[in-house]
């Protein structure tokens, strides 16, 4: 299939053509022409693009499709066609499957049940057998089977003696760790963020120290081991401190901040919606305004949505025995772009394009004349609501549901695959 | 004013001033009631009322059945431990069960913070909280402003003490609120470990050291040590507990001043109160208890909006 674009303002940090109208023709899944205009010629597909912003295609690096193990909540060709339909042309899927993608044989399985899909879809190993923080798994093994990178996703790996032999062995085949930070004998069995609202509602917080006393230890471990550690899940304002702290001694280390987290804050939660409860918890405006500014500054790198499909029996019950986590894909632009405070769309658009495949090491993609063709098509500025009967994920679990929101991804092009979402 | 603002008593915090002293009043007119020979009214026939205890109560439940019966109201109950509900039936089942009993109005006690407010968006009836985990418990709040009130003559500006586990309780949080919103002056007093970092916020003063507690209030409220609600160990033993934070008849008889003792029940007698302490004529344990249905009959009378 040829398809020319006609008329799409280029977002792309770099490139000579950055902020340029232009139309790009792509033959075969290759971009073969770039320029200001392009005639149609007979038999090829012309999408107009006028008003709409082209970039690299969208990359999230932390998503949960549920599979194996979970397939009532998502599995992975659902969760591709999800992400496909929400902008992205790349994904990473953590590890908290069942079994937990922890050798070589659910990575694999991973990679070939997803290889013809439009969307790129990266499996993360488990740091340990199981996801319980005892026994270090074969990470090599899953290395070469094609595993991303290496975490125990939101079992933080409390066992600091573990996590730095697992620095120091992926430092030989060049793997990064991401570690969510939570500190379990100060967070205990928190529900939600520790603050004023945690007190009125009666419900038992979850301290920022316990993130943060985490992040200041894998700072610690990061800069023994000299091993590349990446922070997710970034919600403190002191944590954002301790990164930025880091980075300027120039320990290698990366940072990455869910949307959610930039969106709202812990008073979401006065009447118990369970959809707003989450791992980490919403904090407070304070933390929001320097998670802003840490994204404005460089110390996060990137922005995650942290997709979480959840079933109706996981969320319409009790607060307390609620599961963690939303549906993100969809919302991921409109709510980081809402929350972008000084950072040029250009800079957003990096830390959902650029960012997130240069730290695992994916081969960053470019749109220029000659290369294959992975691009998102977007506007800004579009307002829409957020329908039930729209979200492609399996789940329904957002707490945004009828919600107004701006900006968001209208078509994308990957694999020599077109879609209009 | 004789209507409520809220068409369920889901905490404190949904209501108004003039609806925690609509209550009060209304209470006052269900005492003289209940203390005639015949202690019947005919207020709530028809209304059929669902007692679901999702968690232990004695006084709690047997207050709230009795005011319901009072009231002449038709009265249905349901008692499991939280553990039996966690393997089966999902509280939405339950509720979608009592919903088709047709019952007008449910009161409910829950292990989880939130478990009323829950309800109340799914069913269709009135909800009152009866306790929900450590968040609300706003009907032992009216009782305790209520019997303060007959004590003292009124509550603005008294000095209330809130002693013992107050991270753990409702009864605390749902008196601080209630207490506040009648104008009077809040103190909360315990270990560190079991008093919410951010309490603070809500307005009330903190004192560990239990003698400046009881020399600074007017009322001391002692609360429950809940054992069973901590995970962790708080305070390394029960002994030790109370040798900080026990009142026994020496330490008040060495405070000037004569204040009022409360206590929500049970009472755990030798750990937070002595007897001497509990069965003094400081104490006004009992009358809460009596005014608990009084105070439980106005609220179901108010609430089912007979009146």
């Amino acid at each position: 299939m040829t398809l020319l674009i006609k008329s799409a303002k280029l977002i792309e940090k770099g490139s000579a053509l950055n902020g340029k109208t232009v139309d790009i023709l792509i033959e075969n899944g290759t971009i073969t022409e770039i320029k200001s205009k392009i005639a149609a010629a007979k038999d090829v597909r012309v999408f107009e693009a006028k008003g709409l912003h082209v970039s690299i295609g969208w990359f999230d690096m932390q998503v949960n499709f549920c599979d194996p193990g979970y397939e009532h909540k998502e599995d992975l060709l659902n969760g591709t066609k999800a992400a496909a339909h929400s902008g992205f042309t790349g994904v990473a899927v953590t590890s908290n499957t069942n079994p937990p993608l922890h050798s070589k044989s659910e990575i694999e399985y991973v990679i070939n049940k997803t290889q013809r899909e439009l969307v790129d879809v990266y499996p993360i190993g488990a740091v340990s057998k199981n996801r319980d923080g005892k026994d270090m798994a074969e990470l090599y093994d899953m290395h070469l089977s094609g595993a991303i990178a290496f975490s125990d996703d939101k079992r933080a790996v409390a066992d600091a003696g573990l996590l730095l032999r697992a620095l120091q062995y992926t430092k030989n085949f060049g793997s990064v760790i991401i570690t969510h930070c939570d500190e379990k004998s100060i967070s205990l069995d928190g529900k939600m963020n520790e603050s004023k609202t945690s007190v009125s509602l009666g419900l038992k917080g979850i301290p920022a120290l316990a993130e943060e006393l985490m992040v200041a230890r894998n700072i610690y471990l990061a800069e023994y081991t000299g091993g590349k550690i990446h922070i997710s899940n970034v919600s403190t304002k002191r944590s954002v401190e301790l990164i930025r702290a880091a980075k300027a001694k120039k320990i290698k280390i990366t940072a990455s901040v869910n949307a959610y987290n930039l969106n709202n804050d812990d008073s979401a939660l006065a009447d118990f919606d369970t959809n707003f409860k989450l791992n980490p918890p919403l904090r407070e405006k304070a933390d929001m305004a320097a998670l802003q500014r840490g994204l404005t500054d460089g110390t996060i790198d990137v922005i995650t949505s942290d997709h979480r499909p959840e079933d109706i029996e996981n969320k319409q019950v009790e607060f307390d025995h609620a599961a963690n986590g939303m549906i993100g894909l969809e919302t991921l632009f409109a709510l980081a772009y809402a929350n972008k405070g000084k950072l040029k769309l250009q800079d957003l658009i990096e830390k959902i394009t650029i960012q997130p495949r240069k730290i695992l090491g994916i081969k960053i993609p470019k749109i220029a004349k000659g290369e294959k063709a992975n691009i998102t098509l977007f506007n800004p500025d579009l307002n829409w609501t957020l329908e039930e009967k729209k979200i492609f994920s399996r789940s329904k679990n957002s707490p945004y549901l009828g919600g107004k929101l701006k900006g968001k991804a209208l078509a994308v092009y990957h694999n020599g695959k077109f879609l209009v979402c | 004013m004789n209507k409520l603002s809220t068409k369920h008593l889901l905490g404190i915090k949904n209501l108004t001033k003039q609806d925690i002293e609509l209550i009060l009043a209304t209470a006052d007119n269900f005492k003289e009631v209940i203390n005639r020979p015949i202690k019947k009214v005919p207020s709530l026939r028809d209304i059929t009322i669902a007692n679901l205890f999702f968690e232990n109560s004695t006084r709690t439940k047997l207050s709230f059945e009795l005011a319901e019966k009072r009231l002449s109201a038709d009265v249905i109950n349901f008692s499991a431990s939280g553990s039996s509900v966690k393997k089966g039936e999902t509280l939405i089942d339950t509720v979608n069960n009592i919903l088709a009993m047709k019952v007008d109005m449910v009161v409910m006690r829950h292990a989880n913070a939130g478990a009323a407010s829950f309800l109340a968006k799914h069913v269709n009836a009135k909800i009152i909280n009866a306790g929900d985990g450590a968040h609300e418990h706003p009907t032992q709040a009216l009782l305790d402003a209520y019997s303060i009130k007959q004590k003292l003559g009124t509550i603005k500006g008294k000095k209330v003490a809130i002693i013992g586990d107050i991270l753990h309780s409702r009864v605390a949080l749902s008196n601080i609120f209630c207490l506040q919103k009648l104008g009077a002056e809040v103190l909360v007093c315990g270990p560190t470990t079991l008093i919410p970092r951010y309490i603070c916020a809500l307005g009330v003063k903190v004192e560990t050291n239990l003698r400046t507690a009881l020399e600074w209030c007017d009322v001391a409220n002692m609360l429950r040590i809940q054992i069973e609600r901590q995970d962790i160990k708080y305070f390394p033993s029960l002994r030790e507990y109370t040798m900080l934070y026990g009142v026994n008849k020496s330490l008040l008889d060495s405070i000037k001043k004569e204040i009022v003792i409360m206590h929500p029940g049970p009472i755990n007698r030798g750990v937070e109160i002595t007897s001497d302490v509990a069965d003094s004529k400081q104490a006004i344990i009992l009358e809460q208890v009596e005014n608990g249905v009084a105070v439980r009959m106005a609220v179901l009378y108010l609430l089912a909006g007979r009146n």
